[in-house]
């Protein structure tokens, strides 16, 4: 790839220089980074050549196969290990005898598509609100820290759920999984680029620039964004991984996708009742699951060693903004949301 | 109008909750062979009985309660004008004589009926029970600050449609004569061969007027029955009921009353429920379940297992699940577009999707397959076990639609739920062979439940269930094809909102029949009639199979309930 | 007033300022949504009429702005209901009655309350033992096996999300060891050994997705502190690097460790939704579960004010510690 890294503006800034090829060298050195790199594209793939792959195994997400499953003892699929065979490679439903190689293959389009999709709404409202509140007065900080502090608090589970109850069903329910998640979880992005602001507010070319007559907004755009960059990514990394989480516990609660639609963390609500029965139906979307949140662990915790070396280093001096940023960003993703 | 537990799980159970009474379902063996097998010793008095639920037995006031037959645990502590024949199977269909000397005398055209007590029956501090005291249970049950219960008494008693109960208006109901202390006379609006049936409810107990608290009355109830509330807390989700020593089992043949303590703890998870049953350490193999069925994937565990399964109850509770149409949304207006949906539908694959054989049976009537209903055998649209899409296909393009058709499926989003998404996508799935291309309208449980029971919101095409209050032909088919039934302010159950005179006049004729088993005859001639026109197709009859504790004995399940009868169970 | 007090005080109505919003946004969300209450709390018994006097009797004619009125009243007076014979009193702070069983919604809080905070302190205390050891050990051994393993560990966990690490420890421990019954909340005062025996899965089940967090947390914190100037200067007086550690930097470093449990605990006692959905725990978190489902709304609006204040009090008192513990933080 030979994109250059960021033109002047980046050239300029005078914070940790973070360009693409730096970066990238950095994440290079980091091994568990790149595997979780290799997976999350591999899903991606999966995801996006669901229908080729679902076409090689001959197979479709909603075919009934009565004939495949024990009907007298409860759907039970017939055969050894959830009734895996040449033609049904991860076995087929109990009940149904649906096949779920073609359903887990199709569940990844669902599972990773609302994730990204809340993640980029996430960063949007969460960005907008920290930069407003970091360069507005004290009142207008005042005012949207409070509004923050609300959807910080708020119970984002309880909100989705009766959310989800009182729009009309016609309404396509990946893009309101998207809009539910993305506009109730977006307080820890706020509180990050808040304190980012304040932080740099503070520190000299900052002022510089703001004395030698630069705008509220050009300051905001030459000296603020690039420097936001590094944090909001790291942060959008780790946030990721919740959302999947998110979107598999509403559908676990059976408010997520409706059928006969797949999703993961539908299948895995499905699956719960069977896991003495027929453990294979339980353990596939668990494991899928597991997998793409650790992967995508890991390649945040490489993403933000490889944008800011500095934090990364074991022997890192605590800053007292550091430390609340952290504590504020821990308890935003933490606690009851994903409990 | 009832729904049922199913054992769907999680959000499922919490759906359904509003299952009303304890009486709902519950498991038995078809003619009671397999029940007895792990309890071949007699019953003997004593012990404690577990019961393990879990719904809780909310508002346990006689004047609230819904129940089919007096209920399980309410029938305990509430005895009644008449009550269910505590007897396995079919033989449990039937109404008998409980507090009144039989199951009441009709006039000539069924409209007044008559009722004596027994003598000698006593509450539980030993004051005699009068029939002023079942007058006033049941005008209590028209207070709305005791809402709940079931709506028949409304409709049948004279002048009781705009009645407001005996705290706003203490005169009390004119059509409800008391002559003498033993002796109690209904009027009816119109003629009813079903009273002695409605009889079996728990509003027809006994509250002597001193000792009603209101709202309160559920803690401490005044037992008329074989046991007392001991402790009645968090409104019904644990009651711990001993015996009562004023009762007498020589004015009571029907309930058996072994254990000297009945405690009936709720609000456990089903899954709990079931896997304590099977594993029976300590306590648990005294216990057994009211409310929670064995799951398809706990069937499937439990198959295996030979001592497991022979604690298996199997029970019929009078349920029909079906597709609804609504014929004044097109293209359901069209006969051949229904009948081509009737044979299109896979019912192997509907079945599997709700659990499997074991626990559905497939339906082509709208009655359920007992005696008591007067289940006829019928199929108009015979398409196999499998069905017919190229017979559907034919039918569709008579009805002017070549190409097939896209139509949309109204459905409840609880997984588990007999109108749930598992059913929904069977159908789907299954019409798309035969060229009809059906969008799925999922709604959140109660959402749906509003939708589907208002003439204004209802959709075309849907998935609807319905079980009878007593084992009969007559509230089952009434609020379904009763044209008079149709209700534009409130819950209307006609989805196909029928108003047929020949029907209509039909239902009028068996009503006067005081003879059950006559009546039961003529209902199901009517209902091969009403299937005929294809409003509905039926999809299944669902069989509830439960586990009990080791310990239990004297397991009877009846047609009417379905229900392990507590009454009857003993655990020495 | 400066200092502490003012600091509560200004915490104090930020709080009560976020719960109302929380209310409103929840009558508000109700109020759209569909289905009837009154028909819900009337039942299938009920005419047109009297579903109409039901919903005159529960004030839902009255406006919204006008329900959320009296709601407040409720909290402040308290407030008197009718039960046929008598008169139900319903003291301040009263969060209303439910609509379809009509007690008490504070009754109902406290019924369920037990189970949720059973699970929530249990499983603190878990996943405090195991993740600050973890994070201790791994801070302390730095490189070697110790640490690998120990950083592969919280990364499983945190990469796992409760509701599978439930499923795979019910797999593992109820259905092919057999060494657990599947988990059946029985009360403390019931039966404190049953209690726990019960409980101890859920606790796992939580505790692992928690003290995954709270090893990176408590690694990351205490090398900080090992980096600090003063550290550096015991060391340089020539102080032992175990006492080091227990004397000097163990307080520093599980300073944040402690505010992030306090906020934790907050939310758990919230309700753990998912823990208590998946074991069937009849805490607070599956009852607003089965009101949302409902449509109970004062249920709802009582259990979520419940939550959200526990939420809130514990980042006060989260600031509080941090204040306490480090003096150089300023109370803002």
């Amino acid at each position: 790839m030979t994109r250059p890294a960021e033109g002047g503006a980046g050239a300029l800034a005078p914070a940790p220089p973070s360009g693409a090829r730096q970066v990238w060298r950095r994440l290079r050195g980091r091994p568990a980074a790149l595997a979780g790199g290799a997976v999350i594209v591999l899903l991606v793939l999966v995801a996006l050549g669901a229908p080729l792959l679902a076409g090689i195994e001959g197979q479709d997400t909603t075919s009934y196969h009565a004939d495949l499953v024990n009907s007298a003892s409860g759907g039970v699929p017939r055969g050894t290990f959830g009734g895996i065979s040449g033609s049904h490679w991860l076995g087929v439903e109990p009940g149904t005898g649906r096949d779920l190689f073609a359903r887990l293959a199709y569940g990844a389009r669902v599972s990773l598509g609302v994730a990204i999709a809340a993640t980029v709404l996430q960063v949007l409202i969460g960005v907008a609100f920290g930069l407003a509140a970091g360069l507005g007065n004290r009142w207008v900080d005042g005012l949207l820290s409070r509004i923050t502090d609300i959807f910080v608090v708020m119970p984002a589970l309880i909100l989705a759920i009766a959310l989800l109850a009182v729009v009309p069903s016609g309404f396509p329910r990946p893009v309101l999984l998207t809009l539910v998640l993305g506009f109730i979880a977006w307080g820890g992005f706020a509180k990050i680029v808040r304190a980012q602001v304040l932080t740099q507010k503070s520190l000299d070319y900052v002022a510089a620039s703001r004395l030698a007559g630069s705008s509220p907004w050009r300051t905001a755009r030459r000296e603020l964004l690039p420097a936001l960059v590094a944090p909001v990514l790291t942060y959008a990394a780790v946030t990721l991984p919740t959302n999947i989480v998110s979107e598999a516990g509403l559908s676990f609660l059976g408010i997520g996708v409706t059928p006969p639609t797949p999703s993961w963390g539908q299948m895995l609500s499905s699956a719960t009742t069977w896991y003495q029965a027929d453990s294979a139906y339980v353990l596939l979307p668990a494991a899928l699951l597991f997998v793409i949140v650790l992967a995508f662990t890991v390649f945040a915790d490489g993403i933000r060693a490889a944008l800011d070396p500095r934090a990364a280093s074991r022997l890192r001096v605590g800053t007292r903004a550091g430390r609340r940023a952290g504590r504020e960003a821990g308890a935003a993703t933490g606690g009851g949301e994903t409990a | 109008m009832r729904h049922l537990p199913v054992t769907s799980r999680r959000l499922g159970v919490i759906a359904i909750g509003l299952a009303i009474a304890a009486g709902a379902v519950a498991c038995g063996p078809k003619g009671g062979n397999d029940a007895k097998a792990g309890a071949g010793a007699k019953p003997q008095k004593g012990g404690t009985l577990y019961v393990l639920n879990n719904q809780a037995q909310e508002d346990f006031d006689p004047a609230r309660l819904y129940t089919s037959g007096g209920g399980n645990i309410p029938s305990l502590v509430y005895r009644t004008l008449t009550t269910r024949n505590r007897a396995d199977g079919a033989a449990g269909a039937k109404v008998v004589p409980d507090l009144a000397t039989n199951t009441g005398e009709p006039s000539q055209d069924a409209t007044v009926w008559t009722y004596h007590l027994k003598d000698g029956l006593k509450y539980q501090d030993g004051t005699p029970i009068t029939t002023a005291d079942i007058k006033y249970d049941i005008e209590r049950s028209f207070a709305p600050e005791l809402s709940g219960g079931a709506p028949y008494l409304r409709d049948w008693l004279v002048g009781a449609a705009d009645y407001q109960g005996p705290y706003k208006d203490p005169k009390g109901l004119a059509s409800i004569e008391t002559p003498d202390a033993k002796t109690i006379v209904f009027h009816l609006n119109k003629p009813e061969g079903e009273f002695p049936l409605l009889a079996t409810q728990t509003s027809f107990a006994p509250v002597p007027k001193a000792k009603d608290t209101g709202t309160k009355y559920a803690e401490h109830p005044v037992s008329s029955g074989p046991y007392v509330v001991v402790s009645n807390e968090n409104n019904g989700e644990h009651i711990v009921l001993k015996r009562n020593p004023n009762w007498s089992a020589a004015t009571d043949d029907q309930r058996k009353a072994y254990p000297d303590v009945i405690d009936v703890q709720s609000g456990i998870d089903q899954a709990v429920i079931n896997q304590r049953l099977a594993a029976g350490v300590g306590k648990d193999a005294d216990a057994v379940t009211t409310d929670t069925n064995l799951g398809p994937a706990e069937l499937a565990k439990i198959t295996g297992d030979k001592t497991l399964a022979s604690r298996v109850g199997t029970g019929h509770f009078g349920y029909t699940d079906y597709i609804a149409f609504n014929p004044k949304v097109k293209p359901f207006d069209n006969i051949k577009v229904r009948e081509a949906i009737a044979y299109a539908i896979n019912r192997t694959t509907v079945v599997n999707a709700q659990g499997g054989s074991s626990l559905n049976e497939a339906a082509t009537t709208f009655l359920p397959q007992q005696a008591a209903f007067g289940y006829t055998p019928y199929d108009p649209f015979p398409a196999g076990a499998t069905g017919d899409p190229a017979k559907a296909k034919e039918l569709l393009k008579e009805a002017g639609y070549p190409d097939g058709l896209t139509v949309s499926l109204s459905h409840d989003v609880t997984k588990g739920d007999e109108q749930g998404p598992e059913v929904a996508t069977a159908i789907q799935e299954a019409l798309k062979l035969a060229g009809i291309t059906v969008k799925l309208d999922g709604q959140e449980h109660n959402a749906y439940s509003d939708k589907i029971h208002n003439v204004k919101t209802e959709p075309g095409f849907f998935l609807a269930g319905w079980g009878a209050d007593w084992p009969s032909g007559g509230p089952f088919l009434g609020p379904i094809f009763d044209g008079r039934q149709i209700v534009t302010g409130g819950d209307n159950f006609n989805n196909a909102q029928l108003n047929d005179p020949s029907v209509n006049g039909e239902i009028d004729a068996i009503n006067k029949i005081t003879d059950l088993k006559a009546a039961a005859v003529r209902w199901g001639a009517l209902d091969k009639k009403i299937g005929e026109q294809a409003l509905t197709v039926p999809l299944y009859h669902p069989v509830y199979k439960r586990l009990y504790g080791k310990n239990v004995k004297n397991v009877v399940i009846s047609d009417w309930t379905g229900v392990l009868d507590v009454s009857q169970a003993a655990v020495k | 007033m400066t200092g502490l007090p003012a600091f509560l005080l200004r915490r104090l109505l930020q709080a009560v300022v976020v719960l109302l919003v929380l209310a409103a946004v929840l009558y508000a969300v109700f109020y759209l949504a569909p289905g009837d209450a009154a028909r819900l709390a009337c039942g299938p018994k009920c005419s047109t009429a009297q579903v109409a006097q039901i919903r005159g009797q529960m004030g839902l004619d009255d406006p919204v702005y006008l329900q959320f009125w009296h709601f407040l009243q409720g909290i402040v007076g308290g407030h008197t209901y009718s039960t046929g014979t008598g008169s139900l009193h319903c003291p301040a702070p009263c969060l209303g009655q439910s609509y379809r069983t009509g007690e008490l919604v504070t009754d109902l809080i406290t019924q369920k309350l037990p189970a949720t905070a059973s699970l929530a302190l249990g499983a603190m205390v878990l996943w405090l033992v195991i993740g600050v050891g973890t994070g201790l050990v791994s801070a302390l051994r730095r490189g070697g096996i110790t640490e690998r393993l120990l950083t592969g560990f919280t990364l499983v966990g945190v990469a796992t999300p409760v509701f599978i690490t439930g499923i795979l420890l019910l797999l593992v421990f109820c259905s092919w060891l057999q060494w657990l019954p599947y988990p059946s909340y029985v009360p403390f005062t019931d039966d404190p050994q049953q209690w726990a025996w019960n409980l101890l899965l859920p606790w796992l089940a939580l505790a692992l997705v928690e003290a995954a967090k709270y090893a990176r947390l408590t690694r990351s914190s205490m090398l900080e502190t090992l980096a600090e100037d003063h550290i550096r200067t015991f060391r340089a007086y020539g102080v032992g690097e175990a006492a080091v550690v227990r004397r000097h930097a163990l307080r520093g470093a599980l300073t944040p460790v402690i505010a992030l449990s306090a906020l934790d605990l907050g939310t758990m006692f919230g309700g753990a939704l998912l823990t208590e959905t998946l074991f069937g725990i009849p805490g607070l978190g599956q009852q607003l579960v089965q009101s949302v489902q409902l449509k109970d709304l004062p249920v709802v609006v009582g259990i979520v004010l419940v939550m959200g204040l526990a939420v809130v009090l514990a980042n006060a008192v989260a600031d509080v510690l941090y204040a306490l513990a480090d003096r150089r933080v300023v109370l803002a």
